[in-house]
């Protein structure tokens, strides 16, 4: 049973790492790809990682500890390189029509 | 049109060219004679549970010794091409301090976080490289992402150059010094046996291979935060 459940949570896992993949292959811009990237991919590894934990036991620290890693590393690389991208202004795809950031930096901007 | 024609081309000859690799694989049944030499010969002879790092750090030492000098001839030749850039990078950040430059506040505070896990897990990673996967050059390689991620969080970050440079000459001298102890007291040139190889896969076992793997993990490391240090913007 436990190996059932934990061969469903690899799937899923590995589900959403082909759609992570998918999404790097048909979003129209750096910043979409990303996002599907990450995303997908940190909740993708989150399950698989999760999934092998229910086949050894033994392992559920370490494993614990491999997402908790996982989980603080994606999200911040990849808002840094979405803000580095921002930076040297790598062009959005047109059907993007709200920038916060720069609204954000000319807002503080104007203030200053 | 030709162009996607040429690209279902390469796919297929790709696959191809994967297809007739797995169609002929054989799975082996039994490891090679060298290499089952080795895996019989490390555990007996050196106490060491991981094959690879027992191979590495002692029947194979001296390579290990000149992959390093290597590495310090890269560090060194990367410091003479790029050193007079920093010069330049020094001036122009006196003159202008750009607020613009600094890293925003999540990559600051997961670097505040994530510094001293990384290096605890390079010192894991280092300190365990006779018992599983790891060693040396791996951790070194792991303490240099986290130099990488500090200069990530502040790209004004200054590195202590001397520290550096004298913690990996130091561990380089007592690299070859520990090689020079096995020529005389065990069979030859950074034997492992110079020290008890004490109880078969406990931390303090494999006599010298910990030590070795220390002064490596240091070395290596030094020299990567140092070439990482000389690429900045």
């Amino acid at each position: 049973m436990a190996e059932l459940i934990g061969s469903l949570l690899v799937l899923a896992g590995a589900v959403f790492h082909l759609s992570a993949g998918l999404g790097i292959l048909r979003m129209p811009d750096a910043y979409t790809r990303m996002q599907a990237g990450t995303k997908a991919s940190t909740l993708g590894n989150t399950l698989v990682v999760g999934g092998i934990a229910f086949f050894h036991p033994d392992w559920t620290l370490k494993l614990l500890l491999v997402i908790y890693f996982v989980l603080m590393t994606n999200p911040i690389s990849a808002h840094a390189l979405a803000r580095a991208a921002h930076r040297i202004r790598v062009p959005m795809t047109p059907q993007t029509t709200v920038d916060a950031l720069r609204d954000a930096r000319e807002q503080s901007r104007g203030g200053a | 049109m030709i162009r996607r024609a040429g690209i279902v081309l390469a796919v297929a000859l790709f696959g191809l060219v994967f297809a007739t690799l797995t169609v002929h694989h054989v799975e082996r049944q039994s490891l090679p004679p060298l290499a089952k030499r080795y895996v019989e010969l490390v555990p007996r002879e050196l106490g060491a549970p991981n094959v690879i790092t027992g191979i590495l750090l002692t029947y194979r030492a001296f390579d290990t010794l000149g992959e390093v000098a290597v590495l310090f001839m890269v560090a060194a030749g990367v410091g003479l091409v790029l050193g007079r850039r920093e010069r330049r990078t020094e001036t122009s950040f006196r003159d202008a301090p750009q607020p613009s430059r600094q890293a925003s506040e999540i990559v600051r505070t997961g670097a505040q976080i994530l510094v001293p896990l990384i290096a605890i897990f390079a010192a894991y990673i280092i300190t365990n490289g006779h018992l599983s996967a790891g060693g040396g050059f791996q951790g070194g390689a792991v303490v240099a992402s986290s130099a990488i991620l500090l200069l990530l969080a502040d790209p004004r970050q200054r590195f202590d150059q001397q520290f550096l440079s004298s913690t990996e000459s130091a561990a380089g001298v007592l690299f070859v010094l520990v090689g020079v102890a096995g020529l005389l007291f065990a069979r030859g040139f950074l034997d492992n046996r110079v020290l008890p190889l004490g109880q078969f896969g406990t931390f303090f076992s494999a006599g010298a291979i910990p030590l070795l793997s220390v002064l490596l993990g240091a070395k290596v490391g030094c020299e990567l935060s140092v070439i990482i240090d000389r690429f900045r913007v």
